[in-house]
């Protein structure tokens, strides 16, 4: 609010970073205003939500001060999407890729004067090439060596070997992840679990992950409930192939991926790619992870999985209040979104029967994937640990692995609406019969 | 619709369950239970929400406009827009429920800005969903095309309501624009060919104006977009006006079919109209009317058998959706029908298990696409909001309230000279959609 005031302060100039009733864009203010201006990190007195007289006059002056730079960032913005378009660019969100760009241009050059398209050239076509060399493409030709091929295939075997299944069943870390959940999704910052802490430093993810390989069961307390909750669809993970291609629309469960599909999905998705390591290092590295214990290296990320696979085995999308051994806050949290959801797609005329149907059809094939939403759900928890493995990013604490598991909750919500949607045009696309042949 | 919809109304700020907050505005004012239970106070079709960054919004249909009623599931991404929505009070008592202030509280809530264009958000998405198109009741489907472009521009214009965290499926304009830009040309057509100041050219003029902010906001391009840049360039020379019914009109013009019927031969001994639930199916698949479900019940020999009649949507389409009319005898087991699609309507027909004796059966029909239908318990509650009453007879009312809703809509978007005078920019008009289907409307 206090950001806002500031901005209408500002007067005109600002209009590329602006929405169209003059607040800045959502966008100018996480990627521009706080982390460039505000930098509350430095001044833990602003990030407060709600700021005392003498912070809003702090922020206030930090706003106004930058308002020159501010309208220059706003021209240099306008004159990169000028030049993204005329060089035929259309991937990324232009905001994502150039905000702090253009504000760095401010910084350094001022508004853009002589010799700014030169410059504006330079910079949108080097945001488009931080990306190049850590793509499919260059996967692809990495792994069409048959030399290379060959000695990978040999060190996923000897990786493989090294493995060391544990006989101990997981039923310690699987309760202990219980009540690291209690500590979750409550309001407020009281999120300092010590439990957290012990279960990675106690191996309890790397302990739950050679458990799969041995074909532990009744883990999670209910006998449908398989131990591996789709993370594989054999009974227990198998050597992972090297692979020479991949699709999304056929990806088998993650730890059944070959090296190839488990790096595509990396390199598929868009963001941060600047962050990997290039496509050789890629590689080399995730030999080894494919071999380790949940197919992640780092333990924070592992007993991510455990906590996610506890949440997983008490979600109720369909609001049943069935089964499921003991919920956590966790789960009430969880629920309660999609108790939302639910009620939200009832009004957009977006439903799917939560009685099995067998006329159904497609729509009743989404609903029976609300009815085991821990296999979804487990899916997309691997696809981003392993993201953040191969960025070498771990969980420092549980809030950071909370915002993960919550995140992936809402992710899966985000699909199954994307999917009903879907199923639902192609239900009315079939052409409608011109008017002439519907008089008789 | 009388009502000042500036003037301040109080809204009530409570913990809610799990840790939310919740903020109750019109019915679901300072009610005590379960957040679906307060704002679900009618049938799912009179509700408009809107999913926007810690917050699920929604409106009443059919009540006055207002603020809307809130769950907030995360404070500190919905005080971004808090103040904003509802002024600095709620937004403040929202941050002392959440800081533990157990007690409810009554706050006045600022009328703004981004309130009036949320509504309208929410409203057309909602329009998108529960239209209810119908050839008897001569209401004129909506461009689906012309809509969603309209509604890109609405969500480029409550852009503060959603951040980019990438979990509001209504945080869509890049969605909305990709797959509706088809409608851009007709619609520069139609702003160039619409002499000002009318206040429709004003609105069209608004409408290209945001997709053409929005596109270039996310890095949108394509020939439709470039298009329509170059014309908000050029400006509008005057050509010879249009009529936007033709622009927009779509294959739904037909007249019913005479409705040869289908010789069946036999006695007929009973006939009537069925359910026409519009929750059970999706939108575009069954006319909206009260009497679109008919069947017919017939003795043959010694069989008895019904025929059901299913008045099709004039946008349906000839295959595919496996609708089936649900038929319960004398109030036994609901047995199901399938429905094929024949000339406006989908049609079926079956043996009834009737015995010969039977003179007076009591037949419900219903219509219902499986998989979809949401159901209701059977042995359950009546909806909530309903006490003590069928359901089915407060749902009925609810589509005629429904009904006379979008007729005064259309009468309204029939005669722009209404809204010429309208202050605010928020453009409360009619959506082009309207517009476009009043003058198609005529042609019924």
């Amino acid at each position: 609010m206090v950001i806002d005031h500031a901005w209408h302060g500002l007067g005109p100039g600002l209009e590329s970073l602006s929405g169209p009733l003059g607040a800045p864009l959502t966008r100018t203010v996480k990627l521009i205003v706080l982390p460039l201006i505000v930098r509350p990190a430095l001044r833990p007195e602003l990030a407060a939500d709600f700021l005392g007289p003498a912070q809003v006059a702090s922020l206030d002056g930090l706003i106004r001060e930058s308002g020159t730079r501010l309208a220059a960032t706003a021209q240099w913005f306008t004159l990169l999407k000028r030049t993204r378009r005329a060089l035929g660019i259309v991937a990324g969100n232009p905001q994502d890729l150039y905000f702090q760009r253009c504000f760095e241009l401010a910084t350094e050059h001022g508004a853009p004067a002589a010799g700014a398209d030169a410059t504006a050239r330079a910079v949108v076509e080097d945001v488009a090439d931080t990306v190049d060399g850590r793509t499919v493409e260059a996967l692809k030709d990495h792994l069409a060596d048959a030399v290379r091929r060959l000695r990978l295939d040999a060190k996923l075997a000897a990786a493989w070997e090294r493995r060391d299944p544990a006989p101990s069943d997981a039923t310690a870390a699987v309760a202990l992840a219980a009540e690291v959940l209690e500590a979750c999704g409550a309001p407020g910052p009281a999120r300092n679990s010590p439990q957290y802490v012990s279960m990675v430093e106690a191996g309890h993810g790397g302990l739950f992950g050679r458990a799969l390989w041995t074909h532990a069961s009744g883990v999670w307390g209910h006998e449908d409930l398989p131990t591996h909750l789709g993370l594989t669809a054999r009974q227990v993970p198998q050597r992972p192939e090297v692979g020479r291609g991949a699709s999304t629309a056929t990806l088998p469960a993650p730890l059944d991926r070959t090296l190839f599909e488990r790096l595509f999905v990396v390199l598929q998705s868009s963001a941060r790619r600047e962050e990997l390591p290039t496509v050789p290092e890629l590689v080399k590295q995730e030999a080894g992870r494919s071999c380790a214990p949940l197919g992640l290296c780092d333990e924070s990320l592992r007993v991510a999985v455990v906590l996610g696979g506890r949440l997983a085995v008490g979600l109720d999308p369909l609001g049943t209040g069935e089964g499921a051994p003991g919920r956590t806050a966790a789960h009430r949290a969880v629920n309660s979104r999609w108790r939302r959801e639910a009620s939200a797609l009832r009004a957009r005329r977006m439903t799917v029967s939560p009685r099995p149907d067998p006329d159904g059809g497609v729509l009743d094939a989404l609903a029976q994937d609300l009815r085991t939403p821990w296999a979804a759900y487990m899916r997309r928890l691997w696809v981003r640990l392993h993201g953040r493995d191969v960025r070498d990013a771990p969980l420092e604490d549980l809030d950071a692995a909370w915002a993960v598991l919550d995140g992936v909750a809402r992710s899966v919500m985000m699909d199954h609406r994307a999917r009903v949607r879907s199923a639902l045009r192609t239900l009315s696309a079939a052409p409608a019969r011109p008017a002439e042949q519907r008089s008789a | 619709m009388a009502r000042d919809t500036r003037a301040p109304v109080d809204v009530h700020v409570a913990p809610g369950e799990d840790g939310t907050v919740r903020i109750g505005a019109g019915p679901a004012f300072g009610q005590d239970v379960a957040y679906d239970d307060a704002v679900a106070v009618g049938p799912d079709f009179t509700r408009a929400v809107l999913d926007v960054a810690g917050a699920v919004l929604t409106w009443p249909v059919l009540d006055d406009p207002g603020p809307p009623s809130a769950e907030v599931h995360d404070t500190g991404r919905a005080q971004q827009w808090l103040w904003a929505l509802y002024g600095e009070r709620v937004a403040a008592a929202v941050h002392d429920c959440a800081a533990g202030e157990p007690a409810g509280v009554r706050v006045v809530a600022d009328s703004t800005a981004l309130a009036d264009s949320a509504a309208r958000l929410a409203f057309g998405h909602w329009a998108a969903r529960w239209w209810p198109a119908s050839y008897p009741d001569g209401i004129p489907a909506l461009d689906p095309d012309l809509l969603g472009l309209e509604l890109a521009a609405l969500t480029h214009r409550c852009q503060q309501l959603f951040d980019a965290e990438g979990d509001q499926p209504d945080d869509c304009v890049a969605e909305l624009i990709e797959e509706h830009q088809a409608a851009l040309d007709a619609l520069i057509q139609w702003w160039r060919a619409t002499p000002q100041p009318a206040d429709t050219a004003r609105r069209l003029e608004s409408v290209l104006r945001l997709v053409d902010d929005a596109a270039d906001s996310v890095g949108l391009d394509g020939p439709a977009l470039r298009h329509l840049r170059a014309s908000l360039d050029q400006g509008r020379p005057v050509v010879t006006p249009v009529d936007p019914g033709a622009l927009f009109a779509r294959h739904d013009g037909y007249a019913l079919a005479a409705g040869e019927p289908l010789v069946a031969g036999g006695r007929v001994i009973a006939r009537g109209s069925g359910t026409n639930d519009w929750c059970r199916y999706p939108p575009g698949f069954v006319d909206a009317a009260e009497n679109a479900v008919s069947w017919t019940a017939r003795a043959v020999g010694a069989r008895r058998q019904i025929e059901v009649e299913v008045l099709a949507h004039v946008t349906a389409p000839v295959a595919g959706a496996p609708l089936v009319a649900e038929i319960r005898v004398n109030g036994g087991r609901p047995n199901r029908m399938s429905l094929a699609r024949r000339d406006d309507m989908w049609t079926g027909r079956a043996d009834l298990d009737l015995s010969a004796g039977v003179t007076q059966p009591r037949i419900e029909v219903g219509v219902l696409l499986p998989g979809f239908d949401p159901g209701r318990d059977p042995d359950g509650p009546d909806p909530p909001g309903h006490p003590g009453t069928s359901g089915e007879a407060e749902a009925r009312a609810d589509r005629d309230a429904i009904r006379a809703l979008v007729r005064r809509r259309l009468i309204a978007a029939a005669q722009p000279l209404a809204y010429e005078a309208s202050p605010h920019d928020a453009s409360p008009g009619p959506f082009l959609a309207e517009t476009a289907a009043a003058a198609t409307g005529e042609d019924y």
